[in-house]
């Protein structure tokens, strides 16, 4: 029996050989990217899914980008439903179209054929450093509309049978500040779907389209069987959650538990606005999949089976389930707070599992200008570490990504000041005092960036006014800051904001929130 | 006095020190091996040493050639068993080390856990002074804190001190003024500045290096020191060379300032080994396979080539962000897959091979030691694959109720039989040790049916063949003495030093004298350190590789340069990096060149064991057949196969299989149909089934 072609040990090799193709496409994706925000920072995502878009298996190196293609390919098979062939490529990035975040954030993505038959996608996501719109690297604090925000690829081809569509590329590479960057990140992409689709044909081929199909449903059966166990573990009930964020609006979710359903219901949120903070159904429910999988089963494997006792509840027309024609640029910082709400929501009755509140916020920072040695443009794009909350057992984390952030790696303050030209004048743990409690929160970061010629900044920090909340009883850790110094000694505090004008000398410090503390503090 | 003859090569393990001894005929050129064991006696590793030599017979007079190598350095590393370190550093970057790079690659996780540095923040101080990338002094150095630090440091009971400042690749000259400046003032500790190990950015990364290698310093300047005065004690007129991560050797009091590049010095004489064989027997291309009792490791080598890189890492694993090590090591893929790992069954119903292992004691369930996991070697016993009356080369009787016990109890959670338990477990092992030569083949956009496969290591030739299907390698080449090939690899090394040196450089008319200038300048440093110890720089080779990308990339491909580096070959040098480029990443883009640094390779010949074949025989190998027993293939079933007796193979026997090779250190499953062939210096070559011509 165990030698016959259909055995569990047969199932589990297919399911391993895929998971080192998805693997493998992420290191061919990294190491051959143009931006810094992919390799570095690896804002960027790949998967393998089913025909229909099921996620069989991802590489991302973050967190969110896991339960992003899985949406994308769903729309680009119910739209290009049987008219693929061998050798097309897609690329799509508007959230009604499949894009699921921001237009920055683009999906390129390959039909698998066999004999005929798609049976599987290739693809992968990438933030693309520039892509239009109102101001440089796409993402305006000030834009109404997504028109503002750049081009919008709706779900079109980009290959066709292997032969590139030129219009296309060129119609790219006109619409980007940073052309020659922009068109090497999408060649990156194409390079890491061809590495893919080459292994997943040698799969399936060398095992058959039965044993292919039983492997897939027996991985989806088991992650579905992990996340059931994990669901089963967790207290049931209703739970609801108001909170005041940093602009003063009262955001509420509710979250309710049951043996066999886990709903993240968000139709009470606020509707929509015009400015560039809405973030797609979608991408909400990307947030209820990062607390559902850190609760039930937070192994970094996921499929499409891990969430199916996930239910997310929208109301058309609220920040959470926007219209089309809605601005997303700084969507993340959205999706970030939503987490953070419906963690904080949870952590009261479950003590042990969750920690306090971590600094919450991406914390993009932007600087772009001519270097200052070569002439040349460059732009710095970099998140921010900070400090995480205390756990019932010790301290919290210092200097550490965002939730939504995974294995993305700073960019070193040597490499910062060659490539870009920037001072970084410090990068230290701050002095900022941490969330008090029987164990204290994580320290944020302190870094000091200077210009050494005029550069352009843009900046977005969430917990900018309301402090990181503690739990079972623990202290408020503090708040994300950013401060402008100019040489004459004036200074500026900022939160959001684009089209910050620096000069020689002028500098830019960010101080990151500390976390929250857990339990009462011992007398 | 006669000219001493012996080749030795001593290993220290955390358990066990080991000597295997070359001695060479002179008349006819053949090498006649002596091994000796005896156990490892720490903190000093220098006795287990002179204990072993002693108990293998081996006079220190008569040897002309002695290469060491050790796993101290790693399993003080692991086993957390350093000194206090104090790092001094740049100011406003104190917590470099502890920041590090910020990464969670365990990112569902919200319970993750930083690895924790090893110098704790109040051990971590600043002096003032600031060089700019292009290595020009933005600030002074101002070291009147210095004396400060060291009186706290004093205090703290600190015994070693790591310097790293910001862009001392560039400009190395604050690290050496404040290196003197500690040497003067304190000039019993240990102390090691950055730019002594590496001269490459990121400066997380060459903190931490630092602070490792000053972390292992005393210990192991300690007993190397020990090592070299015990040997001369004893008679021993030469140089002790000792084995490094990069698969050459180096002086031992190179290797006593920066002891941290030994870290990976055991597998790297594997994979040099592996190289040099190649070499011998006209096989150039090679995947070398070292399985041994925890893990498999594999590397790549190209055209007789190691691959050398630095991005090297401890403790790194889906779970850990682990420590990165900034040291030359060969280009490696290591996996928790070995004979000992234990195979289990998750809550989830899946079967997962290791990375637990049965370690020695109780190891494999059939040891009969009180192990009730089954392990690799478990199933490849039960299976026939591994000699029940001939176990552990006839050390210990099989205890077959313990293994067929641990087997059952993984096959009633799957639901299969003992059978189907066993065959599973050697296919997902299989399959994990597939994925790993992916990883250094396909992955780097090598085909690995352009390569032979060569297996060493306790449990390589087990698992070779099936692994050389898998990946459509047509050839399995297993070495004579396959047990002690680390050893060999290690006499068959040079003394060789990589440079690594960072210089951001357009590939574009005018920069050729740059690039030129950089290449020159390690050249001549690397060239003064060798006459130091008495080599001549006629006597030195060079080879140049320069690191290259696309402006604006981050990752480097490294290419192979010839010649001076001028203005009318720098279009060539661009077109080879193209042509590397695509070839490993299927496209090449129209975008400017750019070098971002030079990886300099100095080595000198220090007399390696030189080979004679031996005739070939007319006797059929027929007459090495010591038994017939039933082989379960897993993916082919059942057959009937002859068991030849390894140490009766002679130069020039052929078989087929299906067989069982085996002697008391190495067992190989020849699959059916494979065609054996025995080549002059006694390896084992098999051409695979349906791979002829």
């Amino acid at each position: 029996m165990a030698s016959a072609p259909h055995d569990p040990i047969t199932l589990q090799v297919i399911h391993a050989s895929l998971q080192a193709a998805a693997t493998e496409m992420f290191a061919v994706l990294r190491r051959t990217a143009m931006s810094p925000i992919i390799y570095e920072v690896l804002d960027a995502g790949t998967a393998i899914t089913t025909a229909r878009g099921e996620l069989v298996c991802s590489g991302a190196g973050i967190p969110t980008f896991v339960g992003a293609l899985d949406k994308a390919v769903a729309h680009l098979a119910s739209s290009h439903a049987d008219t693929t062939l061998p050798g097309d490529v897609f690329i799509t990035n508007d959230p009604s179209y499949g894009g699921v975040t921001h237009l920055n954030d683009v999906v390129i993505a390959e039909p698998i054929h066999i004999d005929g038959v798609v049976i599987a996608w290739a693809a992968s996501v990438a933030h693309w450093s520039d892509i239009g719109g109102l101001t440089a690297g796409s993402m305006a604090v000030d834009a109404r509309e997504i028109f503002q925000e750049g081009l919008r690829l709706p779900a079109v081809k980009l290959i066709d049978a292997g032969t590139p569509i030129q219009g296309v590329f060129d119609i790219v590479r006109a619409n980007s500040r940073q052309p020659d960057t922009t068109l090497g990140d999408l060649w990156a992409q194409i390079a890491a779907g061809r590495r893919a689709a080459k292994r997943i044909t040698a799969v399936a081929k060398a095992y058959g389209l039965d044993a292919w199909q039983m492997a897939l449903d027996a991985a989806f059966d088991a992650d579905e069987s992990r996340a059931r166990t994990g669901l089963a573990t967790l207290p049931q009930g209703r739970y609801s959650l108001s909170a005041v964020q940093d602009d003063q609006s009262t955001w509420t979710v509710h979250v309710h538990i049951k043996s066999d359903r886990f709903t993240v219901d968000l139709r009470d949120g606020p509707d929509q606005i015009d400015s560039p903070y809405n973030t797609s159904r979608d991408s909400a429910t990307i947030a209820a999949q990062m607390l559902f999988k850190a609760l039930c089963d937070p192994t970094r494997h996921a499929s499409a089976g891990s969430f199916r006792p996930l239910e997310i509840l929208t109301r058309p027309g609220s920040l959470f389930d926007p219209t089309e024609t809605a601005p997303h640029g700084f969507y993340f910082e959205t999706r970030i707070r939503l987490l953070d709400l419906l963690w904080q929501c949870l952590a009261p009755a479950l003590p042990n599992a969750l920690p306090a509140g971590h600094f919450g916020t991406i914390g993009a920072t932007v600087i772009a200008g001519k270097h200052p040695d070569t002439g040349r443009r460059s732009t710095l794009v970099e998140p921010q570490m900070g400090g995480w909350g205390a756990t019932h057992e010790r301290d919290g984390q210092s200097a550490l990504f965002s939730t939504n952030h995974g294995d993305t790696f700073n960019c070193p303050a040597e490499i910062t000041e060659a490539r870009h030209g920037i001072d970084v004048r410090w990068r230290q743990l701050s002095a900022k005092a941490c969330g008090p409690g029987l164990h204290h929160g994580g320290r944020g970061l302190d870094t000091c960036y200077a210009a050494r010629a005029p550069v352009t900044v843009a900046v977005g920090f969430s917990r900018n006014r309301e402090p990181v909340w503690g739990t079972q009883g623990g202290g408020a850790g503090d708040c994300n800051t950013v401060t402008l110094t100019r040489t004459s000694g004036d200074t500026e505090q900022v939160a959001f904001a684009s089209g910050l004008e620096l000069n020689a000398g002028d500098s830019i410090r960010v101080e990151t929130a500390s976390g929250g503390g857990w339990g009462k503090p011992a007398d | 006095m006669t000219t001493p003859t012996l080749r030795v090569a001593t290993d220290v393990g955390g358990t066990f020190t080991d000597l295997v001894c070359f001695e060479t005929d002179a008349e006819t050129g053949q090498s006649r091996i002596t091994t000796a064991k005896s156990d490892t006696t720490p903190p000093n590793f220098e006795q287990g040493v002179l204990n072993v030599l002693k108990k293998g017979g081996v006079n220190a007079a008569d040897i002309g050639f002695i290469a060491h190598g050790t796993t101290v350095v790693i399993n003080a590393l692991t086993e957390r068993k350093g000194v206090k370190v104090g790092l001094i550093t740049t100011e406003g970057f104190r917590d470099t080390l502890e920041i590090a790079r910020g990464n969670r690659p365990d990112f569902f996780n919200l319970h993750y856990q930083k690895p924790a540095p090893f110098v704790p923040r109040h051990l971590r101080r600043e002096l003032p002074g600031r060089m700019s990338y292009k290595g020009e002094e933005a600030t002074p150095l101002d070291l009147s804190g210095l004396a400060g630090i060291l009186e706290d440091f004093q205090s703290e009971g600190v015994e070693a001190i790591a310097i790293c400042f910001l862009h001392s690749y560039a400009n190395t000259a604050h690290e050496v003024a404040t290196l003197h400046a500690v040497k003067a003032a304190w000039p019993d500790v240990a102390v090691v500045s950055s730019h002594q190990i590496t001269r490459e950015w990121r400066e997380y990364e060459r903190s931490n290096t630092t602070v490792l290698s000053a972390y292992v310093q005393p210990a192991a300047e300690r007993y190397l020191n020990r090592l070299d005065t015990g040997l001369r004690e004893q008679g021993f007129t030469g140089r002790p060379y000792i084995m490094q991560s990069n698969c050459g050797v180096d002086s031992l009091s190179a290797v006593a300032r920066t002891p941290i590049t030994m870290v990976e010095s055991g597998p790297a004489s594997g994979f040099w080994g592996a190289a040099e064989l190649g070499k011998l027997i006209g096989e150039p291309n090679v995947l070398a396979l070292d399985i041994g009792g925890t893990t498999a490791k594999c590397s790549l080598i190209e055209n007789g080539q190691v691959r050398i890189m630095t991005d090297y890492w401890i403790e790194r694993d889906a779970k850990s962000a682990g420590y990165p090590i900034m040291v030359p090591v060969v280009d490696l893929v290591e996996i928790g897959n070995g004979g000992g790992s234990i195979a289990w069954v998750d809550d989830f119903g899946k079967l997962h091979v290791g990375p637990q292992s049965a370690g020695a004691l109780p190891g494999p369930a059939a040891y009969g030691k009180g192990g009730t996991k089954a392990t690799t070697t478990d199933a490849n016993l039960w299976l026939g694959r591994i000699n029940r009356d001939y176990f552990c080369g006839g050390d210990l009787a099989a205890d077959m109720a313990a293994c067929e016990a641990a087997l059952k109890a993984v096959g009633d959670k799957l639901g299969v039989s003992v059978d189907d338990a066993a065959r599973g477990i050697v296919r997902i092992a299989n399959n994990n040790m597939v994925n790993a030569l992916k990883l250094v083949s396909l992955n780097r956009g090598f085909d690995p049916r352009d390569f032979t496969l060569i297996a060493f290591g306790g449990g390589g030739a087990m698992h070779a063949v099936a692994l050389a299907q898998e990946l459509g390698v047509k050839k399995v080449v297993v070495p004579a003495a396959a047990s002690v090939f680390s050893a060999w690899g290690m006499m068959m090394s040079d003394l060789r030093r990589d440079y690594f040196v960072t210089q951001l450089a357009d590939v574009s008319t005018g920069s050729a004298d740059l690039i030129e200038s950089v290449f020159a300048s390690a050249e001549d440093s690397a060239a003064s350190q060798f006459i130091d110890e008495g080599i001549e720089r006629n006597q030195v080779q060079f080879t140049r590789y320069g690191k290259f990308r696309y402006q604006n990339q981050e990752h480097t491909t490294e290419v192979e340069l010839s010649g001076p580096v001028t203005d009318a070959n720098l279009a060539e040098i661009a077109a080879r990096f193209h042509d590397t480029y695509e070839r490993e990443y299927t496209y090449r883009l129209d975008a400017p060149v750019e070098m971002v640094g030079i990886h300099l390779v100095a080595t000198a010949a220090v007399g390696k064991l030189e080979m004679q074949a031996r005739d070939t025989t007319t006797t059929d190998a027929s007459t090495a057949i010591k038994s017939e027993r039933d082989i379960d293939y897993a993916l082919e079933g059942c057959h009937t196969a002859q068991c030849f007796d390894g140490d009766k193979l002679e130069p020039g026997m052929t078989l087929t299989g299906p067989a069982i090779v085996e002697d008391a250190g190495t067992t190989i499953v020849i699959h059916p149909g494979d065609a054996v062939s025995v080549d002059g210096y006694g390896n084992l070559h098999i051409v695979l089934a349906g791979a002829a011509q």
